[in-house]
């Protein structure tokens, strides 16, 4: 049986706990993954190490990346927040409630079907992307999105954040013994402002419903560069290039946010057909925290 | 590894799956630490690792190589915060307090080295929101980390609020999830992994078998226990017994299981082993396939429907009728279920965490026949109806000790405690209303169908003869049978979705005829305690200002007012100890606190004759003489006249001598009979039903996010009327504990099973949502304390009433800000939205 890495240990042990992860640890406590370095561009390079709460909170990185500050520092709770790290949340497994109960198989735990398919509820995503109807659950991954990042890889290439996922088929693509080793993000945007926002039942700690981050530059008067990318939607962190373009090159308002907001989306399931205009509305929120 | 444990140095090999809070319980026994949700949601096991506050059930043990870490015994006894949480009263049962206290000193420590002014209730709830209390104490810990973090505490000793606070805010306070005996072992219970099907297997040794005859009829019941050396030797024995299912057609959703074709849960005689939810015998009911049909409870049943046919076919201004649904709801004690058993020659010692020692100890008695039985449980993290009887891991370790020679402990899981331990039944009501402006309630008919799984005993319609004068009324309730865990007593059983449907029936006709909701129901509602109510939440601002309908905009406030009855009950064989030793006076009786203050209300009693003497209050076992079971709001009303009894009789004892003169005299005070009797003259199992019915109000105000369809609750307003309150700092708590469990019934709490497979998928506290502190709204309790003269003491409980008509009163302020009915519970965003858009 292949060795999984153990790193904050916020997502693994509970599947160890439940059953979900059986095979044998590799620790990640005492490898040197824990820098925060410039980039000889002046963007940054933080290990897999590093904690949610320092992305949420190191000046440096809060400054440079206030879009990826806001997401890591809205996520959980305070205590799981200075245990889970950069690269864990970024690889952790689904929250489908299929998936974490020990009576189920799945196709994400060797099976053959997906029990969740059949009772999806009111969590499950509204883009079937992949056989996984469960929304893919790391928040930072989209701000890295955002940021255009890319992952370092051990005895590999760079690659984009982005190509960390797939298909919603895995939760995320690294082979076994694969590890992450720190993330890079581009140099800063001069003036850019963020906004991170998440539909949740409670005041916080909460799984999100749905969540959109937003990256804003404005310059002239105009929306010189945008990143959006939401969440809870699908099962991979999805980039919302098309919002995006919408933007660039208009002079911002509300009514701007709310029309490039629109996503045209049909729903996968009845259940989750109140999360396009719940998602809409997330969107234009953040774009405007970040006006 | 090594490192430094609260000062000291420390080395330990751990395995690689070990947490650091197993390390820390069992191999430093530091039992301060909790574990309650073991997925790092609920914050009880919160530790300090080089400062910082991390949850330590999802801690790997090696991680702690190097560090230092600080658990709430480390914290020493005299921080500011412990300070503040013993004099403001923030925790009930105690149980999520030591995680608390930890982060709450880190935050604070943090938080005075950088900043001078006081940090806002926003800003405590930011910090604490990785913990939760299901006793619902925020108000409090919220004041008391304020308090703490403006200096408050820094140089002087508190007032406790509770007897028992210095002991929980130290990590002092022992569970019996705390329990260890020597040469103990640990129980793991095996379970059916189908919802229906005729079982056969081979047990290990040792084991004992739970299940009664061959079928298996819920997925997560109970077949079997073993014992191992360690928790995880007997998960894994309990996990590699071979179960050969044979299935049986099963059907777990309501609405199929009462359709006349469905597989049918219990045939002919079966049908009597069903367990049931009720408290006492439940009501008797004719079946039908799945369905169980109580009888009828009216008044005037026929001119009630008549007259409500004849509205419905004129369309009757006031005629309002419409199917409300209810989520069943999982009480979610902290403390797991648990029981440490001990058997021995010459008798049975059970540690337990129950809500009822003296059932416990009757139970045993009569199921084992031990030349002897003792019941221990010094503290009780929390019960809210699910512990009062005998329950599968009671069975199971006195059953495992008996067979072992052993002592056993088994404890449940979180997974277990949200499986099968019990819920609130889910409902379903048909309601039919029909309402004048000022002649009254003309008609009502509800017909409710309880959801309880294998379980019957569902009562919520017949609590209708409770409420609103005596107009012509026809009640009946029902169980819909299905392949599903069974349900049990939850504080207040039926009262919340009775309140959830007929409040907001009311709620509704006042809507329609243009009447103010309060002043509808002070003419329909006989009940003077309740009428006093509705004057004095009429008169408040947050009543008076309530916002017009028609709203618009996204973000809409919204008011709603909901009442509330219960029965009041006493236990009037409750007798209280009182002996001088050591100069201090000793209060015994055998009864439980599961956080409700039932020290405090005795140590009161006690002060109010003796207001110098230091008191002792020695709860938890069931060797003491009598005491009430903490159940049908019965402890206050049944200890404090008790412990007021004994305390005069050890005046008149002492012909006022000093105490410190009166050593080792004993006396015993009983419970005094109400003036004029009771409604029942008799008690059964010691439950006596008084004459009077305590009473509440509650108006709730919202805002409304109505396009991410969030709803907050901003303020609620509790009126409780249950006369003389005993404790008033303590009662407060559990009011406004009482308000938070309501608005998590409205908002949040869903129990959620697989409708095929049977599994309880909201096993989590993931999944099924606790409402956190952040959530709390600004709360006012005013106690209306007229009416009670009768009754010794002049009070009654208050644990069930603070917290029927919260819910409702949620759903009535959602539509007032919106013009959305949410007939279905929980109001989620995803409902509100829909429900807004149709």
């Amino acid at each position: 049986m292949t060795a999984e890495y153990r790193a904050g240990g916020t997502d693994l042990m509970e599947r160890r706990a439940s059953g979900r992860s059986t095979g044998p640890l590799i620790d990640l406590y005492d490898r040197d993954l824990r820098s925060i370095d410039r980039t000889p561009d002046g963007g940054f390079r933080a290990g897999a190490m590093v904690t949610v709460d320092t992305l949420a909170t190191d000046p440096a990185l809060t400054t440079a990346y206030p879009a990826l500050a806001l997401t890591a520092g809205a996520l959980a709770t305070p205590q799981i927040r200075r245990a889970a790290t950069l690269g864990g949340v970024l690889l952790q497994r689904t929250r489908c409630r299929y998936y974490r109960s020990e009576h189920y198989e799945c196709l994400k735990t060797g099976g053959t079907g997906c029990p969740a398919r059949g009772n999806p509820g009111e969590r499950a995503v509204v883009l079937d992307v992949g056989p996984c109807v469960a929304p893919h659950p790391s928040s930072v991954a989209l701000a890295l999105l955002a940021y255009d990042a890319d992952a370092e890889i051990e005895d590999q290439q760079p690659r984009k954040v982005a190509d960390l996922y797939g298909d919603g088929a895995r939760d995320h693509l690294l082979g076994d013994g694969e590890l992450l080793t720190a993330i890079v993000l581009p140099p800063p945007a001069e003036g850019e402002k963020a906004g991170y926002k998440r539909a949740i039942g409670r005041a916080s700690a909460e799984w999100p419903l749905a969540e959109a981050v937003a990256r804003l530059t404005v310059g002239d008067g105009v929306v010189v560069r945008a990143g959006v990318a939401v969440g809870g939607v699908a099962a991979v962190p999805l980039r919302l290039p098309d919002v995006e373009r919408a933007l660039v090159g208009q002079p911002p308002s509300q009514e701007l946010f709310a029309r490039a907001a629109r996503l045209g989306w049909t729903p996968a399931f009845p259940e989750t057909a109140y999360k396009i205009p719940l998602t809409e509305t997330l969107i234009a929120d953040v774009l405007a925290q970040a006006l | 590894m090594r490192l430094t444990f609260n000062g000291s140095p420390r080395e330990h090999d751990p395995a690689p799956d070990d947490t650091a809070a197993e390390v820390i319980r069992t191999a430093f026994g530091a039992t301060g630490t909790k574990v309650s949700c073991g997925a790092g949601v609920c914050g009880a096991c919160t530790i300090l690792v080089d400062g910082e506050p991390k949850v330590s059930c999802l801690l790997p043990a090696a991680h702690l190589d190097g560090a230092s870490v600080t658990t709430v015994e480390g914290v020493g006894g005299d921080h500011p915060v412990q300070r503040a949480f013993v004099e403001c009263d923030a925790l009930q049962c105690g149980f999520c307090t030591p995680g608390f206290v930890t982060e709450a000193v880190a935050f604070h420590d943090r938080w005075r080295k950088e900043r001078d002014e006081p940090p806002s209730r926003e800003e405590v709830a930011g910090a604490l929101t990785g913990h939760l209390c299901r006793c619902g104490a925020y108000e409090n810990i919220l004041t008391a980390v304020q308090k703490a973090c403006a200096g408050a505490f820094d140089d002087r000793e508190p007032v406790p609020a509770r007897v028992e606070a210095p002991d929980k805010v130290t990590g002092a306070a022992r569970y019996t999830v705390d329990v260890v005996l020597d040469g103990m072992l640990h129980g793991a219970i095996v379970r059916s992994a189908q919802p229906h099907a005729r079982v056969s297997f081979e047990l290990p040794e040792p084991s004992v078998l739970l299940l009664d005859g061959g079928v298996v009829r819920y997925t997560g019941q109970p077949i079997a226990a073993v014992a191992a050396e360690t928790p995880a030797a007997a998960r894994a024995l309990a996990d590699s017994v071979r179960i050969a299912y044979e299935p049986l057609p099963s059907v777990v959703d309501p609405e199929e299981a009462r359709r006349p074709d469905a597989p049918v849960v219990f045939e002919g005689d079966q049908r009597r082993n069903a367990p049931s939810s009720a408290e006492g015998s439940g009501f008797p009911g004719r079946w039908k396939g799945n369905v169980r049909s109580g009888y009828p409870s009216a008044w005037r049943g026929r001119t009630a429907r008549r007259r409500l046919d004849a509205a419905e076919e004129r369309k009757a201004p006031g005629y309002f009728a419409a199917t409300f649904t209810t989520a069943g709801q999982s009480h979610t004690a902290l403390e797991p279920h648990v029981t440490v058993a001990d058997w021995r020659a010459d008798g049975l010692t059970i540690h337990t965490s129950t809500q009822g020692l003296p059932h416990i100890k009757a139970a045993a008695a009569k199921r084992w026949s031990p030349p002897r039985v003792e019941v221990i449980a010094h503290h009780v993290g929390g019960g809210f109806g699910s512990k009062l009887s005998l329950g599968a891991d009671a069975v199971a370790a006195v059953e495992l000790s008996r067979k072992t020679g052993r002592p056993v402990k088994v404890e449940m899981s979180r997974a277990e405690e949200l499986t099968d331990t019990g819920y609130r039944p889910g409902t379903r009501s048909e309601l039919r209303m029909l309402g004048t402006p000022t002649g009254g309630l003309a008609a009502i008919a509800l017909d409710v169908s309880g959801h309880g799984g294998v379980s019957t005993g569902s009562m919520v319609a017949t609590l209708g003869l409770m409420m609103y004068g005596r107009g012509p009324r026809h009640f009946r309730d029902r169980d819909v049978i299905g392949n599903a865990p069974p349900a049990s007593p939850f504080r207040g059983p039926g009262g919340p979705p009775f309140a959830w449907a007929v409040e907001q029936g009311v709620d509704e006709i006042a809507h329609r005829l243009g009447a103010d909701p309060l002043k509808l129901r002070r003419t329909w509602d006989g009940n003077v305690r309740r009428r006093a109510l509705y004057e004095i939440a009429g008169e408040l601002p947050l009543w008076r200002d309530r916002p017009a309908p028609g709203q618009t905009g996204r973000y809409r406030r919204g008011v709603g007012a909901a009442a509330a009855n219960w029965i009041y009950t006493a236990d009037l064989d409750t007798k209280v100890e009182l002996t001088v030793r050591d100069g201090r006076i000793v209060a015994r009786t055998a009864t439980q606190d599961i956080g409700t203050g039932v020290r405090t209300v005795i140590r009161n009693a006690v002060r109010e004759v003796f207001p110098d003497a230091e008191i002792v209050v020695e709860l938890g076992s069931a060797d003491a003489p009598h005491g009430p079971v903490a159940g049908g709001s019965r402890s206050t009303a049944s200890v404090g006249p008790a412990a007021r009894d004994a305390a005069t009789k050890l005046a008149g004892h002492l012909g006022g001598k000093p105490v410190g003169e009166a050593e080792g005299v004993s006396v015993l005070g009983q419970r005094p009979k109400d003036r004029g009797g009771s409604a029942v003259p008799v008690s059964m199992d010691h439950l006596r039903i008084g004459r009077g019915l305590a009473g509440a109000v509650h108006v709730t105000e919202v805002e409304v996010d109505t396009l991410l369809g969030r709803t907050r609750v901003v303020r609620v307003w509790g009126g409780i009327a249950v006369g003389t309150v005993f404790s008033r700092q303590t009662a407060r708590n559990q009011c406004e504990g009482g308000i938070i469990q309501g608005i998590g019934y409205a908002l949040y709490e869903e129990r959620v099973t697989d409708p095929r497979t049977g599994v309880v998928l909201s096993a989590n506290l993931e999944d099924y949502r606790l409402p956190g502190i952040a959530d709390t709204p600004e709360m006012t309790i005013h106690f209306h304390e007229d009416g009670w003269d009768h009754v010794p003491g002049g009070g009654v409980g208050l644990g069930e009433v603070c917290t029927i008509s919260v819910a409702a009163s949620v759903a009535n302020a959602v539509f007032n800000a919106t013009g959305f009915r949410p007939l279905d519970l929980p109001i989620r965003p995803d409902r509100l939205l829909e429900g807004m858009a149709r």
